[in-house]
């Protein structure tokens, strides 16, 4: 299980752009499975653990207003920033969320990311 | 959200700040000795010594599992319950030790939790004044300790 888990997370953290990919508990916003932070500067400040739990309690409420809206479960979350995204992919009790930067593919960053919670769930 | 009361002042800003970026329900700050230093969402001063009680001692209960376990005290511990989940945890400003209990449920997550604790902390170690001579109590004074804090926290009619 261990070992699924960190192919899914290995494979993400390869393509271009993407700065770190998380497996994330979708109830507790707990890292489960993580990549290092590619470009951190070393003794920096690690935002993996925030950001992980941040963007599962996003998702959570993004699902609530999916629901809300009756548009039944989300897809793709997309948060667009300043000097990036982070994209979070639900898969039954886990959440996917890849740290990328703004120029990377993320049609292909989406497209992997959706496979992946397919063989999750 | 009803405001935190507080029996030192120092504490009510980072109380707010928690309670409100946690989105907890409930919480209590107090001494590991069980005074409690400030708390938000009860409104009977019973119930508040309760938790106080009960965190003192799970504290020391854990401390020592901790120590017989790890070799070193837990530094935190998390109950998930049927709707809501407590979070208890340690926390230190000016070498003094205090402990937090805090009550959530689906509107939050551990995760989120945990880091707004983290912030909550470093802004005690930012703000705690000169640490006051300890008043001298009478050892294993609990209840008396208890009460006094309780009095601060809801005045002396509230128990």
């Amino acid at each position: 299980m261990k070992g699924a888990l960190a192919e899914v997370v290995a494979t993400l953290s390869h393509l271009p752009g993407v700065m770190a990919a998380m497996i994330v508990g979708a109830a507790d916003g707990l890292i489960i499975e993580t990549s290092a932070m590619k470009g951190a500067a070393a003794g920096g400040i690690d935002s993996r653990k925030h950001t992980a739990a941040l963007a599962a309690y996003l998702y959570s409420k993004i699902t609530r207003a999916s629901d809300a809206a009756r548009l039944g479960t989300p897809a793709f979350m997309r948060l667009e920033a300043q000097r990036g995204q982070v994209c979070v992919v639900g898969a039954g009790d886990v959440v996917l969320v890849t740290i990328v930067t703004s120029d990377a593919n993320l049609g292909r960053v989406r497209l992997d990311m959706m496979k992946a919670s397919q063989g999750k769930s | 959200m009803t405001r935190p009361t507080v029996a030192e002042a120092w504490v009510e800003g980072p109380l707010k700040r928690l309670m409100e970026d946690a989105r907890l329900i409930s919480g209590v700050m107090l001494y590991p000795s069980g005074r409690a230093v400030g708390q938000f969402g009860f409104t009977n001063a019973a119930d508040v010594m309760s938790v106080c009680a009960l965190t003192s001692a799970i504290n020391a209960s854990a401390r020592e599992l901790g120590r017989q376990l790890d070799g070193k005290p837990f530094l935190e511990m998390h109950h998930t319950g049927a709707e809501r989940q407590v979070f208890m945890a340690r926390c230190a400003a000016a070498g003094q030790e205090f402990l937090f209990v805090g009550v959530f449920d689906r509107e939050s997550s551990l995760g989120v939790v945990e880091i707004y604790f983290e912030e909550f902390q470093k802004a005690l170690v930012s703000i705690r004044p000169d640490a006051e001579a300890p008043k001298v109590v009478p050892a294993g004074d609990f209840e008396g300790e208890l009460n006094r804090s309780l009095d601060a926290l809801f005045g002396p009619l509230g128990r």
